[in-house]
């Protein structure tokens, strides 16, 4: 029953209930899956094995593994989520451009304090020569 | 005279050991019962079982089980349950 490229659904574990295949076969006990979960060396209690084989070579490489379940009709969301985090990014580059010119106004802000502190220094100077 | 409080045991009490190297009787209230298995009954492992005051500053991870029907089923039943929901997509 154990074979590569048997598919499996993934018993423990926080990729539990997710499909897999078999890349590798270790030992009695271990196999190597990739899939819906995440490429690792797992036990095969942890496996429900299934009816179904795909045809890949040992050890092939995650984008074999991802076409070859799509022609068993099992899609695998693994790429697409990075896209999404570079096009949140790009927003965040613009609010960036945005908060520069706010810098340059606070560095214009430190000048004022510096000015209105020159402006006290110089006026507490007149009152104690008037004092005296 | 202690309290009234102080005498009857709904408040559960804990040795606290001060800077100055004192033991201090602190009453404090009751932890909630252990979370149980809802298809079986079993207890769960991995659930905590604090008052609300310190879950709310827990992350969701320390919560529960990492897992499907974490926190809800027990490790057997969550297994039992996969394979008849894929027993159920053949049919
Ligand atoms: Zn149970």
């Amino acid at each position: 029953m154990i074979e590569i490229g048997r598919l499996c659904v993934k018993l423990a574990g926080r990729d539990a209930g997710k499909r897999c295949l078999i890349i590798d076969i270790l030992d009695d006990n271990h196999v190597m899956i990739d899939g819906q979960t995440r490429r690792r060396k797992c036990n095969i209690d942890h496996l429900e094995i299934l009816d179904k084989t795909a045809k890949i070579k040992k050890d092939a490489s995650n984008t074999d593994v991802v076409a070859a379940l799509k022609k068993i009709g099992i899609e695998v969301q693994s790429k697409e989520k990075k896209e999404k985090k570079e096009g949140k990014k790009r927003p965040r580059k613009a609010k960036k451009k945005k908060e520069k010119p706010e810098k340059k106004g606070k560095t214009s802000r430190k000048e004022e304090k510096a000015k209105k502190k020159e402006q006290k220094q110089a006026k507490k100077q007149k009152t104690e020569k008037k004092s005296s | 005279m202690p309290r009234g409080m102080q005498k009857s045991r709904t408040l559960r009490r804990v040795f606290r050991k001060t800077p100055g190297s004192r033991n201090v009787l602190h009453y404090k209230k009751r932890k909630p019962s252990k979370a149980h298995c809802s298809s079986c009954g079993a207890e769960l492992k991995g659930v905590s079982r604090e008052r609300p005051y310190r879950t709310n500053n827990m992350s969701k991870t320390e919560k529960r089980p990492e897992r499907p029907y974490g926190g809800v089923l027990c490790s057997r039943c969550t297994r039992k349950t996969i394979k008849e929901n894929i027993k159920k997509e053949k049919t």
